[in-house]
């Protein structure tokens, strides 16, 4: 996977699944391993279980922590209803009423919460198993500050009052830094940011160039001091308005959601590696042999890295994720 | 002299399409002020301001933001005008319950589809986001609802989407409400598969959708 990520000479492409909003976990791996959710996900021991048992499992070829999108922005002060073993957690109350309110965020602190869970988890992981690759993930500083304010309000801002929206969303990301930091320093061998909500679909060309590249460069130059870290970065929806700004991020890997030809991208982002885009709906309710055909398919499109193109749904059968795996392993 | 009719009209488009969300509502003033009809200062000129903003935004000049706007300007002055209107008037087309299922609370497709079906004279009970399956069907029961629209950004309430489905047909009542899904990862094969009675790929599509479920003539374009 290392090689893979850093464009060096690899006899097939990695197949796995980063974890957080790109969410690897199933319940068919819950009841196996016995860490369900919502526990899981507050637990540190039960967290690092669940991850190891699905890479134990012929699941992914990695470890991801965590299973949600909602860690940051709990601890900047959303309220997140944990969910249960069917629906992740998710925000149901903003830290904030508008982004002019930014002085009242809390700072998301790294010894406490679900924030210190997820980087005992890592620790754990790394203490149990030295060999396998653990994704530490960070939910992209739009989608966070999305749910520390209304998203519909964040993206009225952006357009009529841009300079407290920049104010807010850089208190965000250096808290988001802090935390990306302190997972790669708790073992994480990888970095994975996730922006569903900051992409070209929702905003735009000019917009997702003053918010989304500025602000996830921000992080990533932030992690130059670890060179031997890899940079993923995950944008959701179609992208075509943003084609041509894709190359402009600073990260390794870019991985795209499966409404992208991953051919097509090529030609925009030479310099990137390319990770997707197998169908997260087929994975989790369509038959193995029609699993097995999308991810030849990924293969022969041109994946570096062959990967779900969003979070998996919850009821994903763990033979679609192991079909998946072994037909990327048999090339 | 007062502005007329025709440039009033034209100003509330605008300013709608323009994204002007304060000075529309003294435009709104102005026309109603001037004793013009209200219904036709919504529909002609708010509606067909958020239409052009629609337009803009199929063809990708537009995005979520400036729809946003968009919307927020024509409810301001919706604010304005819909008082004025005759009670028989505004009663409109049948009542449809709206929501996003539980396990989620990404709301702006469902806003976006509240605020087309409003524009369109239903009347839409919102139920908001992070909807349990059973507010759903009983909220349609006690309204006397006739169509369920479910709205979702993430797969992991897709299920409580077929749950809803399946609670009507456990209740014996599935014929009498329609139910319509949309959103990020739902296609007409989902639907297909819930057993839904239709999907939308947007807001003016679900529009359309509703008005083929409940059997109301499609207006001339």
């Amino acid at each position: 996977m290392f090689k893979a990520a850093r464009g060096e000479a690899v006899d097939r492409p990695p197949c796995i699944c980063p974890g957080g909003m790109m969410n690897a976990i199933v319940q068919d791996i819950m009841l196996k391993s016995g860490c369900t959710w919502p526990e899981s996900h507050y637990d540190a021991e039960k967290m690092a279980k669940l991850a190891l048992s699905l890479y134990l499992s012929g699941g992914f070829e990695n470890c991801g922590v965590p299973f949600c999108m909602t860690v940051e922005a709990e601890a900047m002060g959303a309220i997140v209803d944990i969910g249960d073993m069917d629906a992740e957690p998710h925000v149901v109350n903003s830290a904030l009423n508008s982004t002019q309110d930014y002085a009242s965020l809390k700072n998301l602190d790294l010894n406490s919460g679900r924030v210190k869970t997820v980087l005992d988890a890592i620790k754990i992981i790394k203490a149990e198993d030295k060999t396998v690759p653990v994704i530490g993930n960070i939910t992209g500083p739009i989608s966070t500050a999305g749910q520390l304010v209304d998203m519909a309000r964040l993206l009225i801002d952006m357009r009529k009052s841009p300079e407290d929206c920049h104010k807010f969303i850089n208190i965000v990301c250096d808290n988001l830094i802090n935390f990306a930091i302190a997972q790669v320093q708790a073992g994480a061998d990888v970095i994975c940011i996730a922006e569903p909500s900051g992409t070209g679909e929702i905003l735009g060309a000019e917009l997702f160039n003053n918010f989304t590249i500025k602000y996830l460069n921000k992080i990533l130059d932030a992690l130059n001091d670890y060179q031997e870290i890899i940079k993923i970065v995950h944008i959701c929806g179609k992208l075509k308005s943003v084609y041509n700004e894709l190359d402009k991020l600073n990260c390794d890997v870019f991985s795209m959601d499966s409404a992208v030809d991953l051919k097509t991208l090529r030609d925009y982002i030479p310099g990137k590696r390319l990770m997707g885009n197998v169908s997260t709906h087929a994975i989790g309710t369509m038959n193995e042999t029609k699993v097995i055909d999308l991810t030849q398919n990924a293969v022969a499109r041109g994946a570096d890295i062959v990967a779900p193109a969003c979070g998996l749904p919850v009821f994903t059968p763990l033979n679609n994720i192991r079909s998946m795996v072994a037909a990327v392993r048999q090339g | 002299m007062a502005a007329s009719k025709e440039d009033l009209l034209q100003k509330l488009s605008d300013c709608v399409f323009e994204m002007e969300d304060e000075e529309v509502v003294n435009v709104a003033k102005e026309y109603a002020e001037a004793g013009y009809d209200p219904l036709e200062g919504i529909l002609k000129g708010l509606v067909n301001g958020i239409n052009r903003a629609s337009d803009m935004y199929e063809r990708e000049e537009y995005f979520i933001p400036e729809l946003l706007i968009c919307s927020s300007a024509m409810y301001n002055a919706l604010d304005v005008l819909r008082p004025l209107i005759p009670k028989e008037k505004s009663g409109g087309k049948c009542k449809v319950v709206i929501g996003v299922a539980r396990g989620d609370t990404h709301d702006i497709g469902k806003n976006l589809v509240k605020i087309m079906l409003e524009s369109a004279n239903y009347e839409v009970i919102d139920l908001g986001r992070d909807v349990p399956v059973e507010d759903f069907v009983n909220t349609a029961k006690r309204e006397g609802a006739k169509v369920i629209g479910l709205s979702t950004l993430m797969s992991t309430s897709m299920n409580n989407m077929a749950k809803v489905v399946d609670m009507l047909k456990q209740e014996g009542i599935k014929d009498q409400i329609k139910v319509i899904v949309g959103g990020g990862p739902i296609s007409q094969s989902f639907a297909d598969k819930i057993g839904a009675d239709g999907y939308s790929v947007n807001a003016a599509e679900a529009v359309k959708l509703v008005d083929r479920l409940v059997g109301e003539p499609i207006p001339a374009a």
